[in-house]
């Protein structure tokens, strides 16, 4: 055997991931992102530290003295936002993520009761993964982050026929639609879909994703835009939200994601 | 077919373990043989987007385009061997557009082995469409699709018509290694794959050995894809921060007990490529495995394309989309590749020198990340020791796994030999503070999980586990 005794690793390989790591503390971050109000601080840090047992208390007790949906913006977000601002800065990563969106989602559930007529998200949004794809953990992701960042989601599960995608569209009419797939003949699907809901006179963007999918593919049919993690799929609706068609997400894709 | 587990390690040593050599090897097809002296490049791909449309077309880009042009670049550039590996689409779950693929790759590896005398082989690998939501893991569980009965049905679609090997990427216990995952809870991977994902597997394999034996077809074996390459993929390399590596080298470990099972039931191997987890599982049963690494850059870029190498017996470049390139087709490009990376194996073995280029692909890449560390050989044996030690009993085998990859990864970064971010560390302490603290009994084990995430997984279901 070669011996690896007394290697100088440093010679043969460069670990960025350490040398780049950040120290940073989620105390620290938070502490200029959390609200003053004690109240709503209490609210926000359940989020920001994933305490699901307290965040139905901490709510509670808000609820109180503050109307609800600044309960859910000012508290809940607030803390949700911390989250992110820790996962872009590698100091949380995804499970964080995802149990500080459960969390969050519990506390909304107890305030929205209290809003007659329920609260207003920022958009309505389709996902799904294609026919005959059995693969969706992205797509999982994708709608945890859509949740956290204020939108509604019609999760359609995977393995999802064209036709179903169709009627759904049409039946809920969503500023968005995501599609994902995992194998280069499972993602002819987003095209044929697309053709259908252009013939019905839709014009709503049809994000197409996943491991098989491409840029160059997404842009090849009338309403495909790309994503190409589950992070860019937030901002990406926010544009649309704004204002922006398909073709202008396509124009400015490289600066919504923050590079190709 | 009855089961029969490991309960001790196949070769006496780490050091014993060498690229090319196995202590069962396996032969097939047209003069191939796997794991008897010589390493073996696997080429994968996947059809253009609308070849899908009719059968016709579908065969014809597999057997026209795809085969032939392996076939013939192997040829040109003088390789003596090559396997194919078809992947099926799901389409193919249809006979109909499965069949024409399966007879037509069979009778051009024959035309080119009798005409060249080129030693080829075609692995088929059908897939695992089941869903543990409403449609059921299980035959008989009613689904809308039937998927269960569907994979049985595929599984002799393949066999019949041609199928040199058989293999499968099966899905048991998907539903709990999603979670485990997304939420960093070992627990619920060790009992999602580890334990019932093992159960699943003997559930399938008992059946799909006997479908080979009826048609001849060697049995090779399956992979944790789902699983424990979707948490190597989701930690990915340097710039990637959703899922700490440390968290997916164990749950490599732990995948490694899932995947002997395929072997335990009777199938013979070459197990399959994506199943990084192969340096453990040769090193309890000796049997070939396909590994691959560096020259699959074309579909997957991980931490120990170097080290993979080490004990492969088949080398595969994972997949590759049909396309052009300046070189010839894709699957030309990545088979000369993958064909002059064997050659330089098979060279070391011929010179012998095999042991110390095995080294140097071991220790280039040692460091590089947690993952590659347990796999590492002598590491690998490690791990292979612990579960051939609790080898009867599945869950004790996959928790000894993941504890002993744990700990090999703690004492190397104290012993200065694998550099960990002090999240990664934070993350491998909470892994073994988790898996020591499980119960030693399988029945509380269950008991404890069961009830835990029936609340936290939707779409877990005892039923398709037999309970």
């Amino acid at each position: 055997m070669v011996s690896h005794k007394g290697v100088d690793y440093t010679k043969i390989l460069k670990r960025y991931d350490v040398e780049a790591q950040n120290e940073t503390t989620p105390e620290s971050v938070a502490k200029k992102m959390l609200p003053s109000d004690p109240t709503l601080k209490k609210v926000a840090e359940t989020v920001l530290y994933m305490k699901f047992k307290d965040v139905g208390p901490a709510v509670t007790e808000a609820l109180k003295t503050v109307k609800p949906l600044s309960v859910i913006n000012d508290g809940l977000v607030v803390g949700m936002e911390c989250v992110a601002k820790l996962y872009a800065e590698h100091i949380y990563y995804l499970p964080e993520i995802m149990m500080a969106a459960k969390t969050m989602e519990i506390g909304i559930a107890i305030a929205e009761k209290q809003i007659p007529g329920g609260r207003e998200t920022k958009g309505l949004v389709v996902m799904h993964a294609a026919e005959g794809d059995p693969h969706d953990i992205g797509k999982n992701i994708a709608a945890v982050m859509m949740r956290s960042s204020g939108y509604s989601v019609i999760d359609m599960g995977k393995d999802v026929a064209v036709t179903d995608v169709v009627a759904e569209v049409v039946k809920s009419k969503p500023m968005l639609i995501t599609g994902t797939a995992l194998m280069t003949t499972t993602m002819t699907a987003f095209p044929h879909a697309a053709e259908q809901l252009r013939g019905k006179g839709i014009n709503t963007p049809f994000m197409a994703a996943g491991g098989a999918v491409n840029r160059d593919f997404a842009e090849s049919f009338d309403l495909g835009i790309y994503s190409e993690k589950a992070p860019q799929t937030p901002p990406i609706a926010d544009k649309i939200k704004a204002g922006y068609d398909w073709r202008k997400i396509r124009e400015e894709w490289d600066n919504i994601v923050g590079g190709a | 077919m009855s089961v029969t587990r490991y309960t001790k390690m196949a070769y006496s040593s780490a050091d014993e373990m060498v690229f090319g050599t196995a202590k069962s090897p396996v032969s097939y097809g047209f003069g191939i043989k796997v794991g008897a002296g010589r390493v073996i490049p696997e080429l994968n791909y996947a059809p253009r987007p609308g070849s899908e449309k009719d059968p016709a077309r579908l065969a014809k880009e597999y057997v026209d385009y795809i085969s032939k042009d392996v076939l013939e670049r192997a040829v040109t550039v003088g390789f003596p061997d090559v396997q194919l590996e078809t992947e099926w689409v799901s389409q193919m779950g249809t006979p109909k557009m499965a069949i024409p693929v399966v007879e037509g790759q069979k009778a051009i590896c024959e035309k080119y082995h009798e005409e060249y005398g080129i030693n080829c082989a075609v692995r088929h690998t059908i897939p695992d469409q089941r869903e543990a939501g409403e449609e059921g893991l299980r035959t008989g569980m009613k689904g809308h699709h039937a998927y269960p009965e569907a994979l049985f049905k595929a599984a002799e679609v393949a066999c019949e018509n041609g199928a040199d090997v058989f293999s499968v990427e099966t899905m048991g216990g998907k539903e709990l290694s999603d979670y485990a995952t997304t939420n960093g809870d070992v627990v619920a991977f060790l009992f999602g794959v580890g334990y019932l994902g093992s159960i699943d597997m003997e559930y399938v394999w008992k059946e799909f050995v006997n479908i080979c034996k009826k048609n001849k077809t060697i049995a090779g074996g399956d992979t944790n894809c789902a699983g424990a390459n979707t948490a190597m993929f989701m930690a990915g390399g340097y710039l990637d921060n959703d899922v700490q590596r440390t968290y997916s080298a164990v749950t490599r470990a732990i995948a490694s007990a899932r995947t002997l099972v395929a072997w335990e039931c009777g199938a013979s191997g070459p197990d399959k490529d994506c199943g990084y987890e192969g340096p453990i599982a040769k090193s309890i049963a000796g049997k070939p495995c396909a590994q691959e690494g560096k020259n699959c850059q074309c579909a997957h870029c991980d931490l120990q394309g170097n080290l993979m190498a080490q004990v492969c017996d088949l080398w595969s470049n994972e997949s590759v989309e049909y396309h052009p390139e300046f070189g010839g087709s894709s699957v030309q490009c990545w088979l000369g590749s993958l064909g002059y990376e064997v050659s330089l194996m098979n060279t070391a073995i011929a010179t012998g020198q095999e042991k110390t280029l095995r080294d140097l692909y071991m220790i280039s890449d040692r460091s590089r990340g947690p993952e590659g560390y347990v796999l590492a050989y002598d590491n690998a044996y490690k791990i292979g020791e612990a579960i051939a030690k609790e080898g009867n009993n599945l869950y004790l085998r996959s928790r000894a796994a993941g504890i002993t990859a744990a700990k090999l990864i703690k004492a190397g970064n104290e012993a200065k030999e694998i550099a960990l971010t002090n999240k990664q560390k934070d993350v491998l302490v909470n892994i073994i503070k988790d898996l020591e603290a499980l119960p030693d009994s399988e029945d509380k084990f269950f008991e404890y999980c069961d009830k835990k995430y029936s609340d936290l997984v939707p779409l877990y279901n005892k039923k398709n586990y037999g309970f």
